[in-house]
């Protein structure tokens, strides 16, 4: 505990290491916290005072702040040394899961789950990465039967049917049907518009064969979604040829519209009525066309419509107004 | 000295990158074509495995709920074969093209249906939009021999021709029910004459 003044006559030399003994040592009565403030604060008590004690107390003051700094500047360093090789190591820990996940659902799909693959990561993770893939399976195979038309989910009561539609190969709207299995069967809640008889097929076959049920209520539904994409199909890309008056329901069974056709020279107008009386179809049982002033052409239209897509038809009409000599 | 440990943490770091790097371009390329399965050795419940090492590894807390969603898809699916009759028994898919919100994929599937085998292939389109996913058959080809479906082989063409799953299966459902029960018919007749 050498009193400093051999550190007062070094001043020159910077002194990096906190062994300066703390100055509150040299005077017991000091408070416990010393700051280098505090002591400018607080005279020694009882200590005569040599005349230079004034200077050297300040300079070693100074000398311990700047230690103490040092040290505080050498924790941090170290601190932050500490931090970056967390870091890193957090990184390359969560890279080589990243890594390993990647190989096992690689190895995985190249070869079928064999009982015998060889173990290349920790079980758990080997479990996770199958399982993953066999979800990923399973999806699939329930999006194949969304495909085929009827589709569906177990609920607690019973099933949730899910019956889709599709025209021409596009797939459109999906109608829900939740259902409780257990007798007497019901329809919880559904999805169908009102419009379609789903109370007469209910009461037809519901309780008894509820495969017959969901198979007709599918061909009044698709029938529908056909005749609706039919009509809006005519709408969107056949404008050219309709006249202003265009009338249909809510069911897209009954439909009359005004068109033209011409043929060299001529304009024909035309209206025309078709009745859909099948509701499980989507070709009209009935068409009338307006009379005109050929008659031939008339009944060739209305043949056309009860025998083809309405904008099957129309593309006819084009194709004859294209090809003026092709026309009988 | 510090240096030397950043680099060694750093090239590791860097080498695990190009890996995974190259891995998931792998897996990218395999999932371009994927054969579904449908029978038992896919369907088995999880079994817990046997630890193997004692490497440090939590449980991902989604692992308990992936099995249970596995679990309930599995009996929503077994349900739809018992409830449909439609047993697929191979599905295999490869993607032919994806670009941007496109991708259109090659099907075929095979399987029975009401135990009458059926044979299909067909390319899918599917679109994303702000809507949803809309999807499109196209090139439908029913593959199986019609000699014995000579009954219903105006519907199939039709069917065919109009790219119409739903109609196919519709038809050929309702005829494997037809042909189960002619069976049954003639068994019992068999028996009593």
């Amino acid at each position: 505990r050498e009193p400093a003044q051999g550190g007062a006559e070094r001043s020159g030399e910077p002194c990096h290491q906190a062994v300066l003994t703390p100055l509150r040592e040299l005077h017991p009565h000091s408070p416990s916290h010393p700051t280098p403030q505090g002591w400018e604060e607080r005279p020694p008590n009882g200590l005569p005072l040599p005349s230079f004690l004034p200077g050297v107390l300040s300079h070693l003051e100074k000398l311990e702040a700047r230690a103490h700094e040092l040290a505080l500047k050498e924790e941090e360093t170290k601190q932050q040394r500490r931090q970056k090789v967390a870091r890193l190591r957090a990184r390359i820990k969560e890279l080589r899961q990243q890594r390993d996940e990647l190989k096992m659902k690689v190895s995985l799909r190249q070869m079928a789950v064999r009982a015998d693959a060889e173990p290349v990561q920790t079980a758990k993770m080997r479990e996770q990465v199958l399982l993953q893939w066999k979800v990923e399976n399973v999806e699939a195979m329930l999006h194949v039967f969304y495909l085929t038309g009827i589709s569906g989910k177990l609920t607690k009561h019973g099933v949730c049917f899910c019956l889709s539609t599709a025209y021409d190969g596009n797939y459109l709207d999906s109608y829900y049907l939740d259902i409780v299995i257990k007798q007497p069967v019901r329809i919880r809640r559904h999805s169908v518009p009102i419009f379609i008889p789903l109370k007469q097929i209910a009461e037809k076959y519901l309780q008894t064969d509820i495969r017959c049920f969901l198979t007709t209520l599918s061909a009044h539904l698709n029938a529908y979604v056909g005749r609706k994409y039919q009509a809006d199909y005519l709408q969107k890309h056949f404008s050219a040829f309709l006249g202003r008056h265009w009338q249909t329901n809510s069911l897209c069974n009954r439909l009359t519209f005004n068109y033209h056709v011409t043929t060299e020279s001529s304009t024909f107008p035309f209206r025309v009525k078709l009745v859909y009386g099948d509701l499980d179809r989507s070709l009209p049982t009935e068409a009338s066309d307006a009379p005109a002033s050929l008659l031939e052409k008339v009944a060739a239209h209305s043949s056309l419509f009860t025998h083809m897509a309405l904008h099957k038809a129309f593309d006819t009409f084009r194709k004859a107004a294209e090809n003026p000599d092709d026309t009988e | 000295m510090e240096s030397n440990i950043y680099q060694v943490y750093e090239d590791e770091i860097q080498s695990l990158e190009e890996e995974i790097e190259t891995l998931a371009r792998e897996y990218e390329n395999n999932q371009l074509e994927s054969t579904l399965y449908s029978d038992e050795k896919i369907l088995m419940p999880v079994k817990p495995f046997q630890r193997e090492s004692h490497e440090e590894y939590e449980e991902p807390e989604f692992l308990p709920d992936l099995k249970a969603w596995f679990n309930s898809l599995e009996s929503d699916l077994s349900f739809l074969m018992k409830f449909t009759g439609i047993c697929p028994e191979n599905c295999s898919r490869k993607t032919l093209e994806k670009t941007g919100n496109k991708a259109i994929q090659n099907y075929r599937l095979s399987g029975k249906c009401h135990s009458l085998p059926f044979d299909l292939e067909f390319q899918l389109l599917e679109t994303q939009s702000e809507e949803g996913t809309s999807a499109t058959v196209t090139d439908l080809s029913i593959i199986m021999e019609s000699d014995e479906y000579c009954d219903i082989s105006k519907i199939m063409s039709r069917a065919e021709e109009e790219g119409n799953l739903l109609l196919f299966f519709r038809a050929f459902s309702n005829f494997a029910q037809w042909c189960k029960h002619r069976k049954c018919t003639f068994l019992h007749f068999k028996v009593v004459c």
